[in-house]
C-alpha cells in the first residue's frame, strides 16, 4: 500500500494515525487500570470493589469515573499564572505517551517483522531524556498554581524525581553494556537465550524502585500522600486536566512496565511461542506487581525518600554497572 | 512487667536482609489475603443477619388475641429517657376520669440513643426493641412515631422473627 | 567569612491542620509554625467536638447517666461505663455478685482489644498504608457481632448498670467468644504484626519519632500505653485494682525509649495480654445472678466527693462525682485521658517534620470524645 500513495501522503497517513494508535492504548489502559487497581486493591482488602457500573464485573467504572470528570467544571485559580497553569498536564501526559513510540510489542516469528514503532538506535537514550520531562511538568503545577501547598509538594515531587533519576539510568545501563546496543529492539533480540533479570537481577531491582519514584507511587508517593493537606502540586486541578494527570500516572504506569519488560524480562520472547501475548502478560504481571506493592507497603518520609535514593540505589546501581563492565571486560 | 521486644534495625548486611524480609513478608500477607474470599455483604440486594435482640427502634406490644397494647399509659418510660423524647398521654373516659390506656405515645426517634432504658423500666412488658433498624427518613418529621406507627413496627417485627425461626 | 544571624533571617510559616483532615482522628486542629520543614511550635486547638456531657449529666438521674458515658471513648465504650458504674456503686455501697464482676472484666478487656485493633489500623492509615485498616476492621466486625449478640448494639453498648450487667451472656457465645480469641491470637496479631510492625518503612518512620522521656510523661500527667511506652510500669489494673482485676494474673508491656516506636508495640502486646485475661475470665466464671441488690426508690447519693479511676484503652480514666443528696449529681467530672495527652503535643513534635506530627498523633492516638466531652 505504501507503493501505492505519493510519498508526502503516506507519510501524513502515518502521522496521523501512529499518535492515535498510542493516545488509544494509553486511554484503553487507563480506564482498564482505573477498574483494575481498585479491584486488586480491593480482594486484598478483603472487599469486592466495582460491581455497579458494566455488569457484576464492574469493567466500565473506567467511563463513569471519566464522564464525571469531564463533566466537572474547570476551576483556575485566580492568581495562577495561566499559562504555566494550563500546560502543565499536558507536560506531563506527552511524555508518558511519547515513552510508546520505541517499544516494541513483540515480533511475528523468531526473526520476522517487529512490531513497532519506530526502532531508534538510541532509544534507550531517547527514552531517558523524555522520562525526565514529567519532573517539569509537575514543577509547572505546582508553581503555577500560586498555592503554598501546591508549591511544597511541587519541590518535593522535584527533587525526589531528579535524584531518582540517577540509578534508573544507571540500571539501564547495565543492560545497555550486556546488550550492547542502544536500541530495544537489539536489546530485545539479546535475551533470547537469556533474560536480563537474571544476570541483571540488581539492576532490575534498582530500575523498579526507581520506576516507582518516578511514577509517585507508594511507598514514594510523599507528593499525593497525607503530606501537607490535599493532594500537593495537583490540588488546583479539577475535571479534565485532573483526569490528565491520572492518564500520565497510569500511562506511565503501562509505559514503564512495558520498558521493563522488554528490558529485563526478555520482550517477546518465551516458552512455546514468542509473540505479542508474552510482551502483554509480562508488562501486566508487572502492572499488577506494582498495585500489590502500592497497596502493601506505608510511604516513606521525604528525607527518607532521599536517603534510599542517594544512599542505597545509587551505590547498588554503580555496583551492578562495574560489575557488568568487569564481567564484560573478562569474557572479552 | 515485661519489656517489649524491639525490632532492632542493625546496620550493614544483617540489617538490610531483616529489612527487605519484613518487606517480602508483608507482601506475602497481602497476597494471600487477596485470594481469599471477600467478607463484605452486598447490601441491600443480600441482607444482612441481625442477631436477635439487635437493638432497633422501640416499639409498643400488641397483645395478640385482643389487638390491644399493653400500655397503661403509666408515663415511667416517659420519666426514664435520658432525652425525654417520649410522650405519652392516657385516655380521658366519657366519666372525666383517667383511662389505663394511653391515647398518645409519641416518640420522637430522630433523638433516641437507643439506649433500652424505656423497655427496662415498664412494668407492664408493653415496650420492646423491635428488629428494625433501617429507618432513614429524608426529613426529621418523618422520624416522629405515634402510638399506631409504634405497634405496626412491633407487628412487623415479631413477623419477621418468626419468619426468620425464633421464639417468640 | 560571613555569619547570618539565624533569629533575624527566619522564616517562619504557620499552617493551619485543620479540623477536617484525613488523618488527625477526629476532629482536631492543630496549628502549627514551621520553619522549612521543620516545626519549631504546635497549638492544638480542641473543642470540636464537645457536646457538654458533664453539665448534662447534672439532670439526669444516675442510671440514666450510663448511657452517656458509653459516648466519651466511643471505640471502647464498655470501659467508660465501667468507671462511673463503678463511681456510683461504691458511693452506695452496692455489691456487685461475683458474676457480674468477672463479666465486667471480660467485656473490658474485649473492649481493650477492639480498641487496639482499629489503633492498629488507623495507625497505618496514616502512615499511607491503607490495608491494614481493612484487616483490622475485618476482625473488629466480628468483634461487632459478638457485642451485638450480648447487648443488641454494635458500638455504644449500655450494657453496664449500677449494681451488675443489663443481661447476662446468651448460650454458646463463650464459646463463640473463645473461637474468636483463638483466630485473632493464631491469625490475626501475627499479621498485624508481619505486615506492619516490623516493616522496615513503619520502623523507619516511628523510631526516634516524638520521643518522650519518662520525667516529662510523669510530669504530664500521661497514663496508659503512652506512659508505659516510655518506660514507667504503671497500670491501674495491678496498682488500683477495681472489680476484681486483683485475681487476674498478667503482665504490662513497657517500652523502652519512649517513642512513638515502643507506643505502638505497647498496645499490640496488650492485646495478647487482654487475651490472657479473658481466658482466665472465661475458665473461673461462676454461675449466679448479674445484678446485685439495689436500694429502693430513687437512687440517691449521699452527698459528698466520689472518684473513681479506671484504666481505659486510652489510659487513666476517671470520674468525680460530688452529690447534693439528690438523684442527679450535682457536679460530674471527667478526668479524660486522651485530653491530658494532647498537651504533650508541642513537645513532641518540636525539632520534627511535618509528617512527622500525624505519626506522633498517631501514636498518642486522642479519642476525640474524650478530648471534648
Amino acid at each position: 500500500m505504501q507503493a501505492a500513495l505519493p510519498p508526502w501522503l503516506w507519510n501524513l497517513i502515518v502521522a496521523v494515525v501512529k499518535p492515535t494508535l498510542i493516545l488509544a492504548f494509553i486511554g484503553l489502559n487507563a480506564l482498564l487500570l482505573i477498574w483494575g487497581e481498585r479491584k486488586v486493591a480491593a480482594r486484598i482488602q478483603r472487599r469486592r470493589g466495582p460491581e455497579v457500573v458494566g455488569g457484576p464485573w464492574g469493567v466500565l467504572q473506567g467511563i463513569a469515573d471519566g464522564v464525571k470528570l469531564f463533566a466537572k467544571e474547570d476551576v483556575m485559580p485566580a492568581r495562577a499564572d495561566r499559562w504555566v497553569w494550563s500546560l502543565a498536564p499536558s507536560v506531563v501526559f506527552v511524555p508518558a505517551a511519547m515513552v510508546f513510540l520505541v517499544l516494541p510489542f513483540g515480533a511475528l516469528g523468531p526473526s520476522g517483522p517487529v512490531l513497532v514503532m519506530r526502532d531508534l538506535e538510541n532509544a534507550v537514550l531517547y527514552l531517558m531524556a523524555v522520562a525526565s520531562f514529567t519532573a517539569l511538568g509537575i514543577w509547572m503545577a505546582g508553581w503555577g498554581s500560586n498555592s503554598k501547598y501546591s508549591l511544597l509538594g511541587a519541590m518535593r515531587a522535584i527533587s525526589m524525581l531528579i535524584s531518582y533519576e540517577v540509578p534508573l539510568v544507571l540500571a539501564v545501563l547495565g543492560v545497555v553494556l550486556a546488550a550492547g546496543s542502544l536500541s530495544v529492539v537489539d536489546i530485545v533480540r539479546a535475551q533470547e537465550s537469556r533474560w536480563f533479570i537474571i544476570p541483571q537481577f540488581l539492576g532490575f531491582l534498582v530500575f523498579y524502585a526507581a520506576t516507582l519514584a518516578e511514577l509517585n507511587r507508594t511507598p514514594f508517593d510523599l507528593v499525593l500522600g497525607e503530606s501537607e493537606i490535599v493532594v500537593g502540586y495537583a490540588t488546583e486541578y479539577s475535571g479534565i486536566r485532573w483526569s490528565m494527570f491520572f492518564f500520565a500516572e497510569y500511562g506511565a504506569l503501562v509505559a514503564s512496565s512495558l520498558v521493563a519488560a522488554n528490558l529485563f524480562l526478555g520482550g517477546w520472547h518465551g516458552p512455546f511461542y514468542p509473540g505479542v501475548h508474552w510482551v502483554l502478560i509480562k508488562t501486566y504481571a508487572l502492572v499488577f506487581l506494582a498495585i500489590w506493592i502500592r497497596w502493601t507497603l506505608p510511604r516513606f518520609r521525604i528525607d527518607q525518600v532521599m536517603d534510599f535514593g542517594w544512599k542505597v540505589l545509587l551505590p547498588l546501581s554503580l555496583l551492578n554497572l562495574t560489575a557488568t563492565g568487569a564481567w564484560m571486560a573478562v569474557k572479552a | 512487667m515485661v519489656r517489649v521486644p524491639r525490632v532492632d534495625s542493625r546496620s550493614g548486611l544483617r540489617g538490610a536482609w531483616r529489612a527487605v524480609k519484613s518487606i517480602l513478608v508483608g507482601h506475602g500477607i497481602t497476597f494471600r489475603e487477596f485470594l481469599k474470599e471477600p467478607i463484605t455483604i452486598r447490601y441491600p440486594e443480600e441482607p444482612v443477619p441481625y442477631p436477635p435482640g439487635v437493638r432497633g427502634i422501640p416499639s409498643l406490644k400488641v397483645n395478640m388475641e385482643t389487638g390491644e397494647l399493653n400500655c397503661t399509659a403509666c408515663g415511667l418510660c416517659a420519666r426514664s429517657c435520658p432525652v425525654g423524647i417520649i410522650t405519652v398521654e392516657p385516655m380521658v373516659g366519657p366519666d372525666g376520669k383517667r383511662m389505663q390506656y394511653p391515647a398518645v405515645y409519641r416518640l420522637e426517634f430522630h433523638r433516641c440513643l437507643v439506649c433500652n432504658l424505656c423497655v427496662e423500666a415498664c412494668p407492664f412488658d408493653s415496650l420492646e426493641m423491635a428488629d428494625m433498624v433501617e429507618l432513614s427518613q429524608y426529613h426529621p418529621e418523618a422520624l416522629v412515631f405515634e402510638r399506631d406507627q409504634l405497634a405496626e413496627i412491633w407487628k412487623r417485627s415479631r413477623a419477621v422473627r418468626i419468619a426468620g425461626g425464633q421464639k417468640i | 567569612m560571613e555569619t547570618r544571624e539565624l533569629e533575624e533571617d527566619r522564616v517562619l510559616l504557620r499552617l493551619n491542620l485543620g479540623p477536617q483532615h484525613p488523618s488527625t482522628h477526629g476532629v482536631f486542629r492543630a496549628i502549627v509554625t514551621l520553619e522549612g520543614e521543620t516545626i519549631v511550635d504546635l497549638e492544638p486547638v480542641v473543642g470540636y467536638l464537645h457536646r457538654n456531657h458533664e453539665k448534662i449529666y447534672e439532670h439526669l438521674q444516675y442510671p440514666m447517666i450510663v448511657p452517656f458515658t458509653d459516648r466519651l471513648d466511643y471505640l471502647s465504650a464498655i470501659n467508660n461505663e465501667l468507671g462511673y458504674v463503678l463511681a456510683v456503686e461504691g458511693a452506695l455501697g452496692i455489691e456487685v455478685p461475683e458474676r457480674a464482676r468477672v463479666l465486667r472484666v471480660l467485656f473490658s478487656e474485649f473492649q481493650r482489644i477492639l480498641y487496639y485493633q482499629l489503633f492498629f489500623g488507623t495507625l497505618a492509615m496514616d502512615l499511607g498504608a491503607t490495608t491494614p485498616f481493612l484487616l483490622a476492621f475485618r476482625d473488629r466486625e466480628r468483634g461487632y457481632d459478638l457485642m451485638e449478640r450480648v447487648t443488641g448494639a454494635r458500638l455504644l453498648y449500655n450494657y453496664l448498670r449500677i449494681g451488675g450487667l443489663r443481661n447476662d451472656v446468651p448460650d454458646g457465645w463463650l464459646r463463640d467468644l473463645e473461637a474468636y480469641l483463638d483466630y485473632f491470637e493464631r491469625e490475626a496479631w501475627p499479621q498485624y504484626m508481619d505486615l506492619l510492625l516490623r516493616n522496615e518503612i513503619f520502623l523507619l518512620r516511628t523510631k526516634e519519632v516524638g520521643v518522650l522521656p519518662s520525667d516529662l510523661a510523669l510530669a504530664y500527667g500521661a497514663s496508659g500505653p503512652v506512659l508505659r511506652g516510655s518506660g514507667i510500669p504503671r497500670d491501674l489494673r495491678k496498682d488500683d485494682p477495681y472489680s476484681g482485676y486483683e485475681n487476674f494474673q498478667f503482665e504490662i508491656p513497657v517500652g523502652e525509649r519512649g517513642d512513638s516506636y515502643d507506643r505502638c508495640v505497647v498496645r499490640l502486646y496488650e492485646m495478647l495480654e487482654s487475651i490472657r485475661i479473658i481466658r482466665q475470665a472465661l475458665s473461673r466464671l461462676p454461675d449466679g445472678p448479674v445484678m446485685g441488690q439495689l436500694p429502693r426508690g430513687l437512687l440517691k447519693l449521699p452527698p459528698g466527693e466520689y472518684y473513681q479511676r479506671v484504666e481505659a484503652p486510652s489510659g487513666e480514666l476517671a470520674y468525680y462525682l460530688v452529690s447534693d443528696g439528690g438523684p442527679a449529681p450535682y457536679r460530674a467530672k471527667i478526668r479524660s485521658p486522651s485530653f491530658v495527652h494532647l498537651q504533650l503535643m508541642p513537645h513532641l513534635c518540636r525539632g520534627h517534620k511535618l509528617a512527622d506530627v500525624i505519626v506522633i498523633l498517631s501514636s498518642i492516638f486522642p479519642v476525640f470524645g474524650e478530648v471534648d466531652r
